[in-house]
């Protein structure tokens, strides 16, 4: 017998970033220069909050990489028609090929103008899920921040996969771009369909497992019963979308049926604008020089500004104030010698008194009695008044949180939720406090990334805020993205990442067709898609393929074909995960419940060599910039930090010689040496080979900041809550300006600017866009939702087996999840192939018929329906997306919309 | 004495299968076999409804029916508690599979893929034909156990000689180690917390624990 050789066996520390609540470190065992198993990076079990552990996803990196549907070499099209039905006629070309093909066309634009007539970006590029792809592009930032203007206007799902509304209206109250239970200190958290235990990584899912142990009750409210629901004390089945009359009866329970003291009132005295005065106009009386809003100083007995020393300011009550103003959209001003103002906060009690738990009963299919005891429950474990020591500082103690999930915080009816729920953090001073509500991380103010630093004194002692103009002066009247976000949509301001969260399905509807008196925007002359695949991951997937054809030039970094790059020009091949390099920053606070007391840096490296012909995006990226002759700019953004970090600080310098081409190991080696640099404040500096090694590098982050509550407290400042006078003078400015361009399909939206959130019956919203499509709810009387899985938090591993071998042991995996009545009176038994049918499109599957689930609500797992993508087609699983209809009149003011459809369901014939 | 235990604490469980598919990986199971997963299980009716997840795979009793009807002494009991599967005694026979109460082992003829007919380069290195029509089962990782004992490594503690599934366990519910020291985290977690064991009127002794304090509906 022939003697084997001693195998050659490595383990090559890495990191896997594929979803948000990301990154996992792990090691990749190498035999013989295979990849054989990924397994946790044991020595981050100090410094990660999930115990060093790694999700299901990454183990499906040994398959990612050995899929042998790979895209081994660049490709070019050769049938210039585009279409599902047309074979694109992909052929291999090589690099040299490939890249010139699209430096060509980059140069040929920049010839004609980085923008078109209309001032729109002539190159877009969209990116999946969450901001995850950049772990994966290298430099390529560099390479797009090098060229100039890029439309990040067509989404991949933004603003309806994702938590819209939170996204912006958390950053704007507590610089909370995501929004979670500070868990660790917690004892009581209500969770309106947050299903974190799948959607929020290893952080949450031992973050939650400890809490348990340690004896937290979670409540958890929604249609069905998700996994979070199964790990919850308790689960309350409410109709969809009704998820703010819940909360509005939470608040009226706080407010109308406890003693006031049992809230936090110095919170809402000092840190609120719950003492502001609101005049007969709606907006805050205001001192008329200063302009400063007043309050009602007991002492005196007199109106004072809201920062006056030593003012005892009134929390509640309506106080007659001589000679105010009140300032209005477009700078109306009223002058009064005499009027009433009512503090905000005496405002918010009245706007509740008519929300009971009796009132919302019956529209939330939920007992009064459990709305109540909720209430009361949450109110009872609230601590008001305990103090805990945390690194040093005495902090606020309130246990407490509330929060909330996709289709709850986003589309109609976000508004209202994201309110509720911050109004219920605030009421008894649960905000940014040890164990009560808290914001994550922030995209959309500056500095990006750093909560605390955000925290800048702005107008009327609130925060600064960052809002898009809407003044005639400065209004966006001409979109700068074809999303329009800086021209509808105040609130999501213009930070690098507001393109992306505008209501990036507009870009994609208006290039069909346009409402009235709008410009119909040019298609971008060249479309970059990486990681990202809208045809499958956006709505109405049949009409997304169809504006998608139109794309002049796509270039798709792709791994495998699919629904989208079946679209492309160019495909190109990269690294992937165990096959490229890069550095990127973790630790600190980030997405959902990425709560660490560590930062630094992590390396993902080559553990294998590329398959076929794939190379690195550094490469890429690198290749690019020279051949269209941004070279210099490109090293430039390096130097500046568009990889990781800057290349030269204060007490080091690692910059790159702009002028030449730097191979992809030289650029990570100054990122290395450059990034401990400056989180060892210049002390120390490790290289390339020594992160290949040690794969991360971490120094401490104090835990104390994870809160936003000290800075406040530092700067003097207050949350803007609960009364929203600068959203609704932003909404009547915003009014002003679509009306004098005669625009009125915006109005539904606009109307959702009210200082205090009115119930509207928001499912109702659903049954009249089906009205208006011509439809009966009365034949549609189901309403289909959709959950994440933990196997398939995004849809970029639908094409790995191991994902759905393992996914197959939950319920409802590939399948349509029904009630078991519900099913009897359709006559549908498990596993019956059945048809969901909507007014726009049918998508089928087989039943699964449980219990835990509302007998009027269906669920899809997942996205699926795919028609391309190599494995995943033959899956014939269904999705909710293919029977979602994109429309205006279910987009919110923030541009975003709900997973949520009325549909019916049937046996179906076919399988 | 020792013996080797598993405890699966039910209050953390979220059925998440990174157990399952790390255990897939460390011992190169072919599609569809599975010698540790995760049950997804629902008690009640709707509105009262639970929904429970319940790690499952051989229990390594005590007292195995698989052992007894074993016509080739393949299946054994170790000292140290592990039920193994010695495959080169195996012929196939399948009784084993019949008598366990568990529903713990598999049994494959031909060589699978996970992409289909061709093995992709990690599958081929790591096929093993040895596995081929006979039965297998989880045996706690018990190269990885051995090879950590004999270097003086703890199992349970150090992850060079605990199983792939505990390792790759997010939640902290998957326990390993040995039920005879009353010092190991098994018997700590046991001690300190209301358990049962499955089928345990079946009278197997099994050598695998859930900790469960809630009543079902």
């Amino acid at each position: 017998m022939k003697a084997r050789a001693t195998p050659q066996v490595s383990n090559v520390p890495s990191y896997c970033y594929n979803c948000v609540a990301g990154p996992d470190l792990l090691t990749v065992k190498v035999v013989d220069g295979v990849a054989t198993q990924i397994l946790p990076n044991f020595a981050a079990a100090d410094i990660h909050p999930g115990n060093g552990r790694i999700c299901v996803r990454a183990l499906g990196l040994i398959q990612k990489t050995y899929n042998p549907n790979r895209l081994r070499t660049p490709m070019k099209r050769t049938n210039p028609h585009k279409g599902r039905a047309e074979d694109p006629g992909f052929v291999p070309i090589s690099w040299d090929e490939a890249l010139d093909t699209i430096a060509s066309r980059l140069i040929a634009v920049r010839a004609l103008g980085l923008t078109d007539e209309a001032g729109l970006p002539r190159v877009a590029a969209s990116f999946g899920h969450g901001g995850t792809p950049q772990s994966y592009m290298g430099t390529f930032p560099a390479f797009l921040s090098a060229w100039g203007p890029v439309d990040f206007s067509f989404g991949s799902g933004q603003g309806v996969k994702c938590v819209h509304s939170e996204h912006l209206y958390g950053e704007f109250w507590h610089r909370g771009f995501t929004v979670s239970a500070d868990t660790v200190s917690s004892r009581y958290i209500v969770s309106f369909g947050a299903n974190v235990e799948v959607s929020a990584g290893v952080c949450a899912v031992r973050r939650h497992a400890d809490a348990r142990v340690r004896g937290i009750k979670r409540v958890q409210i929604e249609p069905h019963l998700s996994v979070t629901a199964a790990a919850s004390a308790e689960w309350v089945p409410i109709k969809p979308k009704t998820d703010a009359a819940f909360m509005f009866a939470m608040l009226h329970v706080l407010l109308h049926e406890h003693p006031r003291e049992r809230l936090d009132v110095a919170f809402l005295r000092d840190r609120t604008a719950s003492p502001y005065l609101v005049g007969p106009n709606g907006y805050y009386l205001r001192e008329p020089q200063s302009r400063k809003p007043l309050i009602w100083d007991g002492g005196r007995s007199a109106a004072v500004p809201f920062d006056m020393a030593g003012a005892a300011a009134a929390l509640e009550g309506n106080f007659t104030v001589e000679d105010c103003v009140e300032i209005g959209p477009d700078r109306t001003t009223w002058r009064h010698q005499r009027a009433t103002g009512a503090t905000a906060f005496t405002r918010l009690v009245e706007h509740m008194r008519p929300h009971s738990p009796e009132w919302a009963a019956p529209i939330c299919d939920v007992p009064a009695a459990t709305v109540r005891r909720v209430a009361n429950e949450y109110l009872d474990n609230a601590c008001v008044g305990e103090t805990i020591e945390i690194g040093g500082s005495v902090l606020p103690l309130r246990p407490v949180a509330v929060v909330l999930g996709k289709t709850v915080n986003n589309g109609w009816g976000g508004y209202e939720c994201c309110w509720a729920r911050t109004m219920l953090a605030v009421l008894v001073g649960a905000l940014e406090v040890p164990g009560g509500t808290l914001g994550s991380t922030t995209r959309l103010n500056k500095p990006l990334g750093n909560r605390l630093a955000s925290v800048k004194p702005g107008e009327d002692g609130f925060m600064a805020a960052n809002f898009n103009p809407t003044d005639r002066a400065h209004w966006a009247a001409r979109p700068t993205g074809r999303n329009a976000h800086r021209t509808l949509v105040p609130l999501v301001g213009d930070s690098a990442w507001a393109q992306a969260l505008g209501p990036t399905h507009l870009a994609w509807m208006f290039l069909k067709e346009v409402p009235n008196h709008w410009q119909r925007p040019s298609a971008p002359d060249v479309w970059f898609v990486f990681r990202s695949n809208p045809a499958i991951s956006f709505w109405d997937s049949g009409r997304m393929v169809e504006t998608m054809a139109n794309m002049p030039f796509v270039v798709a970094f792709a791994y495998t074909f699919d629904e989208t790059n079946h679209m492309a020009d160019i495909l190109l091949p990269e690294a992937t995960d165990l096959e490229g390099m890069q550095l990127i920053r973790i630790g600190g606070t980030k997405f959902v419940e990425q709560y660490w007391e560590h930062q630094g840096v992590a390396l993902r490296q080559p553990a294998v060599a590329p398959r076929g012909d794939a190379r690195d995006f550094t490469w890429i990226s690198t290749e690019l910039a020279r051949r269209c002759g941004i070279l210099e700019p490109y090293n430039t953004a390096i130097n500046r930090g568009a990889g990781c970090v800057p290349l030269k600080g204060s007490n080091y310098d690692f910059s790159l010689d702009p002028s030449r081409v730097h191979a992809v190991e030289e650029i990570w080696d100054a990122e290395c040496k450059a990034a401990t640099a400056q989180f060892s404040n210049g002390a120390e500096s490790k290289d390339l080979a020594w992160f290949k090694q040690h794969g991360f590098y971490t120094v401490p982050y104090k835990r104390s900041d994870w809160y936003l509550y000290p800075a406040m407290v530092e700067k003097n400042l207050r949350f803007e809550l609960p009364y929203q006078e600068r959203l609704f003078k932003a909404g009547r400015e915003l009014a002003h300006r679509l009306h004098e361009h005669d625009i009125h399909w915006w109005d539904a939206q606009l109307e959702e600017y009210a200082p205090l959130p009115l119930w509207d019956d928001v499912p109702a919203r659903w049954e009249r866009a089906l009205r208006k499509m011509g439809g009966d709810p009365a034949a549609y009387p189901l309403w289909l939702i959709t959950t994440k899985s933990m196997q398939y938090s995004a849809g970029n591993n639908v094409g790995i087996p191991l994902m759905n071998e393992v996914a197959g042991n939950m319920r409802g995996h590939g399948g349509v999840i029904l009630n078991v009545v519900t099913a009897k009176h359709l006559g549908i038994r498990q596993g019956d192939p059945v048809e969901v049918r909507s007014m726009t499109g049918s998508t089928r599957g087989n039943a699964v018929l449980i219990e835990g689930i509302r007998p009027d609500t269906v669920v899809i797992i997942g996205q699926f329906d795919h028609w391309k993508t190599p494995y995943a087609k033959d899956l014939h699983y269904p999705s909710l997306n293919t029977v979602a209809p994109l429309s205006l009149d279910l987009t919110d003011s923030t541009g975003s919309g709900s997973d949520l459809v009325r549909v019916s369901v049937r046996a179906s014939t076919q399988p | 004495m020792t013996r080797h235990v598993m405890v699966a604490d039910l209050r953390r469980c979220i059925g998440c299968q990174t157990c399952t598919a790390a255990c897939k990986q460390a011992n190169a199971t072919p599609p569809g076999v599975q010698w540790r997963r995760v049950l997804d299980l629902e008690v009640g009716e709707y509105p009262n409804v639970r929904r429970v997840f319940v790690p499952t795979g051989c229990q390594h009793c005590a007292d195995p029916p698989c052992e007894k009807v074993c016509p080739t002494t393949a299946t054994r009991r170790r000292p140290d508690g592990i039920v193994e599967i010695r495959y080169d005694l195996c012929i196939g026979c399948s009784a084993c599979m019949l008598a366990c109460p568990y529903d713990a082992r598999y049994k494959t003829e031909r060589r699978e893929y996970g992409f289909g007919e061709k093995p992709t380069e990690d599958e081929a290195m790591r096929a093993d034909d040895s596995l081929l029509g006979v039965a297998t089962k989880c045996n706690f990782c018990a190269d990885t156990v051995d090879a950590g004992v004999a270097r003086g490594l703890t199992p349970g503690e150090d992850p060079e000689a605990t199983p792939a599934c505990v390792n790759s366990c997010i939640s902290g519910a998957l326990v390993f180690g040995d039920i005879d020291d009353p010092k190991s985290g098994v018997s700590k977690l046991l001690d300190e917390n209301k358990h049962f064991r499955m089928h345990e009127d079946l009278g197997t002794d099994p050598g695998f624990y859930y900790v469960w304090d809630q009543d079902l509906p």
